[in-house]
């Protein structure tokens, strides 16, 4: 514990964020990345977000482990494609865009408050220091 | 009659008269008392306080490195480490002038 806790709380809050934003691009950059039938499809990425106990002297959030969505996906007629089998069907990525650019806009709002933080705290800090001054 | 030298006397009980003690200039046996009120005396705070500014600098140049040659990983955490240190810096900077501000004025103080 230290006189300036609260940077480190949101610092935490950021590297969760930014692990999201990880997350959500690489779903978005897998979106179109077609496998063989025979293959599971790129599998969507998801973080799990666990909150730190205040308790233990730390707080803030941690990502607590990465899981993956179903490997599934959907099964598109592209006969043309050269992984396609012998029926024309290739595997794409169940993947919802409009979800991950949901996902992608609350990853970065959760940034940028948390950044806010830090820096409504840093002008806090600043005025106690400035007590006695005036 | 009160005489102006029991305000001495009476100055010892605040914790802060510890300042005029432990920066040496040999008021201390003028007033003994002012040893066991402090609780923590002031050199040892005024030390911790400086290496956990040397702590905290040493992370952000770390960090500052580690942008250099781009190891980096998060933007974000230099960027707190180099606030936190600045703002370190700004809180030793603010106990060490109020403690030579307290110590000024009670040198000018007309004995």
């Amino acid at each position: 514990m230290g006189v300036f806790d609260t940077l480190g709380i949101s610092a935490s809050g950021l590297l969760a964020h930014r692990k999201w934003l990880d997350a959500v691009s690489d779903n978005i950059a897998n979106i179109n990345t077609a496998t063989s039938t025979s293959q599971s499809a790129f599998k969507e990425r998801f973080v799990e977000a666990q909150a730190v106990d205040y308790g233990s002297g730390e707080g803030g959030v941690r990502v607590a482990t990465a899981q993956f969505g179903s490997g599934e996906g959907r099964v598109v007629y592209e006969p043309k494609n050269p992984l396609a089998d012998k029926n024309g069907y290739v595997r794409y990525p169940d993947i919802d865009l409009g979800d991950q650019m949901a996902q992608l806009i609350m990853a970065q709002r959760g940034y940028q408050a948390n950044l806010s933080v830090i820096d409504r705290a840093t002008k806090t800090y600043q005025a106690a220091l400035q007590l006695g001054k005036g | 009659m009160t005489s102006p030298i029991s305000a001495l006397g009476f100055m010892s009980s605040f914790p802060t008269s510890g300042v005029g003690a432990d920066m040496s200039v040999g008021t201390t046996t003028a007033v003994p008392a002012a040893q066991g009120a402090g609780g923590t005396d002031f050199a040892s705070v005024l030390a911790s306080s400086l290496d956990g500014l040397q702590a905290t600098q040493s992370k952000a140049d770390g960090l500052a490195l580690q942008a250099a040659t781009g190891d980096l990983k998060d933007v974000h955490d230099y960027m707190i480490a180099s606030n936190e240190a600045s703002l370190a810096t700004q809180m030793t900077v603010a106990i060490k002038n109020k403690a030579v501000d307290a110590f000024n004025q009670i040198m000018g103080m007309p004995v």
